[in-house]
């Protein structure tokens, strides 16, 4: 059966159900006797085991179809939930991840069989089973599972065994054995919280290097460069020195779990060679008469008597219990766009018509159905752009979901107590903002958990609670869309920061005692400002928080900090709502148009010239209690005067960003209006003064001034 | 199989090579320059320039070209020439290099079309960092006149010449 078609709905599903069991698994490890949880969760890897066996992704269907022995076992009370057991069950939602990424490049479920975790499935298995009078289906269907996990995992944790040698590499190791050179295969297991895998096979590969030259490496050298494997590559390397040399040196390396070497010969490789040929043939039989009773086996354990009382207390329960599934459609993004272009193109053309109108109204023709149908265009384009605009909003759920699951880890990894809270999650952004945010927020917390939050020994000191909290909070303020990262940490060490920078040489001693502590932390989002002391996996490589700065100021977004030393942090940032269609204030200065985003303004004031006051040399206001510096736009867009004709007052825009306030100086004001923002492309550069453009009605260009620059 | 391929792909390219190139000859200044006719997108009458602040001197501003915003630069200034004065004749000439988006160049005036075949075109080497050379990779000879022949990645690009 074909069921390419199918693929897509099986990668978003698989996506759903992955989630759902990342998330039903914390709540299990905190409440192990949850029996709604242990249910959904065992729902979640049923239907991930059918979907896998329907697309033939035997691999996938064999590690979920293990899993779910497990959750059978739980369910039916013949077994507990142990820290250890959660761990292996996070290792496989982690494999299967993995299998669904490969999954979604190449339509192919990949080569790796993920031994490990399912033989530790099994072990699992039978540690629980081992008292009580194990259940007939149960315990049938691990057999044969673990039957055809036999064969391919008879070499166990050598797994260099696997590894086919090629005739160049056997001529290869001939020649090295007249040389008196040993062959080694040597298995490597990394950590399995390591981050940067890569790095650590790199490190592996290099010290390997040092005794002789490396053979061949399972999987290949540019797989292991590109992260693309377990937590375990092998390698045979031709060296003279003795093979429990090598293990230690590869052992000495950080974050390598365990080293598994041998010396193998020749014959050893002839007669391997030989032998796989046989059991090849014999394996994919097996494989297929195992799955033949895996569709059926699902059914049986529920059919069976003694299990029927559970089912069918069960079922109720889901149904109450059961989740509100968002229903959603999904939509080419694509289509979106040109849709979103379609819009576009029609709020030019009323804008054209606005302004016809504007100038018949200047002549003869007063014409009263013609400004009825403008009145009712415009009231389409605003609630068609409403409702595109809807569609492309997507709650910012979808990116921190995965989050629970990060700090869990982290947790575990810097052996600090801390939990993570957050609400907001159903507040909306623009796909394109939700699909570009999820790397800086996770930056954003982990450098909460690392640098943030102090050890549990140091918080008692201090009189905090042990266990540290970070909070993610998301909300909607006007046009922006607002998302804090706090934790109840350290906070910034000022002084500390200061020394870095002066050691840097980024500011002088001088400049480091004028300045506030605002300017001081602002450092931080400095290119290659890494203030951790200690490099660690997790935060402070040197590329941290301007990575994030400039991707949310891609997004036309903007990044705060707070910080009280001894109590914690706080980072906001800041998005626009929607990137393509705003309202805008049409403003004169000079002869030239300029938009402003009403969003960013507060309010419109007429000043007149002897409210102005100097603070520094520079032009303030007084607006209401608030000292306001102003901006004199003629002079910062550099436009040209003609007539130095003063006007009796200033009309001035008072903008704001975050508790900033400025008070643009404009010589007249046009009138709101909807605009569509247009890129100016990359040739020129404008100090990033303007922020866009815009067609107008006439069909002349119009640059929108970006606020935030300014500010 | 795949080497035949190739070589005949390599062929075809050397024919190509040996084959006509077609360029719009322009007037900027005094001088005679050729564009690639393959990198015009399209040639426009003088209309608003917008100008756009604190941008490179070289760049008048941005225009609406069927409700897309293009940069538009004045080659003059550019080469380091007395600034544009608009008359009847100038046009903005829209080229479109790949991946970047369009661009408008301003031209005095632009005169016709010539086929220039290889022997035709003096190459002049790139490398030669002195001003106004870097801004053209040949010279072709046409009924006996000199056509400067423009390199547009390097008038396009945004290293300033010094």
């Amino acid at each position: 059966m074909d069921v390419s078609q199918y693929l897509e709905i099986f990668l978003d599903e698989t996506k759903e159900h992955l989630q759902s069991l990342n998330e039903n698994l914390l709540v299990i490890e905190k409440e192990p006797e949850n029996k709604d949880t242990i249910n959904e969760i065992f729902r979640a890897a049923h239907s991930l085991k059918g979907m896998a066996g329907t697309m033939g992704f035997k691999r996938m269907q064999r590690l979920t179809h293990d899993m779910e022995n497990v959750f059978s076992e739980i369910r039916n009370g013949k077994m507990t939930v142990t820290a250890g057991l959660i761990d292996v069950l996070f290792q496989c939602l982690d494999a299967l991840e993995e299998y669904l990424d490969i999954i979604q490049s190449t339509a192919n479920e990949g080569e790796n069989d993920n031994e490990a975790i399912i033989n530790r499935l099994n072990e699992i298995l039978q540690e629980g089973q081992g008292g009580g009078a194990p259940a007939a289906a149960p315990a049938g269907d691990a057999a044969p599972a673990e039957g055809a996990a036999a064969p391919a995992g008879e070499a166990g944790e050598e797994k260099f065994r696997n590894i086919a040698f090629t005739d160049e590499m056997k001529s290869k190791v001939t020649e090295a054995d007249e040389k008196g050179l040993n062959l080694y295969g040597l298995s490597v297991y990394i950590n399995n919280s390591c981050l940067l895998k890569a790095a650590r096979a790199f490190l592996v590969l290099k010290a390997m290097e040092d005794f002789g030259e490396i053979l061949t490496t399972d999987p290949s050298n540019q797989d292991l460069e590109d992260e693309k494997f377990e937590f375990d590559f092998s390698l045979y390397v031709l060296s003279s020195a003795p093979v429990e040399q090598l293990i230690e040196a590869a052992k000495s390396i950080s974050e390598i779990e365990k080293v598994v070497g041998a010396k193998v010969t020749l014959e050893e490789i002839e007669n391997k060679g030989k032998a796989q040929e046989a059991p090849k043939e014999e394996e994919a039989p097996a494989a297929a008469a195992e799955t033949a009773p895996v569709p059926a086996a699902p059914a049986a354990p529920a059919k069976a008597a003694s299990n029927k009382p559970a089912a069918a207390s069960s079922a109720p329960a889901a149904q109450t219990n059961k989740p509100v599934v968002s229903r959603t459609v999904r939509v080419d993004i694509e289509k979106l766009d040109d849709l979103m272009n379609q819009v576009s193109e029609l709020i030019i053309a009323k804008n054209s018509l606005v302004s016809i109108t504007a100038s018949e109204e200047n002549g003869v023709s007063q014409n009263q159905p013609f400004h009825e149908q403008i009145e009712y265009l415009e009231r389409i384009t605003t609630s068609l752009h409403e409702s595109v605009m809807k569609v492309r909003m997507v709650p910012i759920e979808s990116v921190v979901n995965r989050f629970p699951r990060m700090i869990r880890d982290l947790s575990k990894k810097l052996d600090k107590k801390m939990e993570l809270f957050m609400s907001g999650e159903d507040t909306e952004l623009d796909r394109t903002v939700i699909d570009e945010i999820g790397d800086p927020l996770m930056h954003l917390l982990r450098n909460s958990a690392d640098h943030g939050l102090e050890s549990a020994e140091v918080r008692k000191e201090r009189g905090k609670p042990e266990v540290g909290s970070i909070w993610l909070t998301a909300y909607q303020e006007g046009n922006n869309v607002i998302i804090e990262v706090k934790d109840d940490g350290n906070g910034i060490d000022v002084e500390s920061v200061k020394q870095k920078g002066i050691e840097r040489g980024i500011i002088t001693p001088e400049q480091a005692d004028t300045m506030s502590s605002k300017e001081i932390i602002d450092l931080l989002f400095l290119p290659s400002f890494s203030m951790a002391k200690k490099i660690s996996d997790i935060s402070g490589r040197g590329v941290g928080l301007d990575v994030v700065k400039s991707k949310i100021e891609s997004l036309s977004g903007e990044v705060e900090v707070k910080s009280v030393q001894g109590e914690g942090s706080k980072f906001t940032i800041r998005l626009p709502l929607t990137l393509a269609i705003i309202q805008a204030l049409m403003v004169e200065i000079g002869k030239e148009k300029y938009a402003i985003s009403l969003g960013s303004i507060q309010t419109i004031e007429d000043v007149a010239y002897e409210d102005i006051k100097y603070v520094e040399a520079k032009e303030v206001i007084n607006l209401r209690g608030t000292v306001i510096p102003l901006i004199r736009m003629d002079q910062v867009l550099e436009v040209e005067r003609t007539d130095e004709e003063k006007p009796e007052s200033l009309t001035v825009v008072i903008v704001r960003k975050g508790e900033r306030f400025a008070g643009l100086i404009v010589d007249n004001l046009m009138g709101q209006q909807e605009i569509v923002i247009k890129s100016l492309g990359k040739y020129i550069d404008n100090n990033k003064v303007i922020s866009g453009a815009t067609i107008l009605g006439d069909g002349e260009v119009a640059l929108i001034l970006d606020v935030n620059a300014l500010i | 199989m795949e080497n035949a391929v190739a070589t005949t792909e390599k062929k075809k390219k050397v024919i190509t090579e040996v084959e006509m190139k077609q360029y719009i000859v322009v007037k900027i200044g005094s001088e005679r320059y050729g564009i690639d006719i393959t990198f015009i997108d399209n040639i426009v009458r003088m209309q608003k320039i917008t100008r756009v602040p604190k941008a490179q001197d070289y760049f008048n501003g941005v225009i609406n070209l069927r409700g897309e915003v293009v940069p538009v630069m004045s080659v003059r200034i550019r080469m380091g020439l007395e600034p544009d004065e608009f008359t009847n004749n100038s046009r903005i000439i829209i080229i479109k290099l790949e991946q970047q988006g369009s661009i408008g160049l301003i031209v005095d005036e632009v005169q016709e079309v010539v086929t220039l075949n290889t022997n035709q075109i003096d190459r002049i080497s790139f490398d030669n960092s002195s001003d106004k050379t870097t801004f053209i990779n040949g010279i072709g000879k046409h009924e006996d006149q000199l056509i400067s022949l423009l390199e547009l990645q390097s008038v396009v690009a945004e290293r300033v010449i010094q």
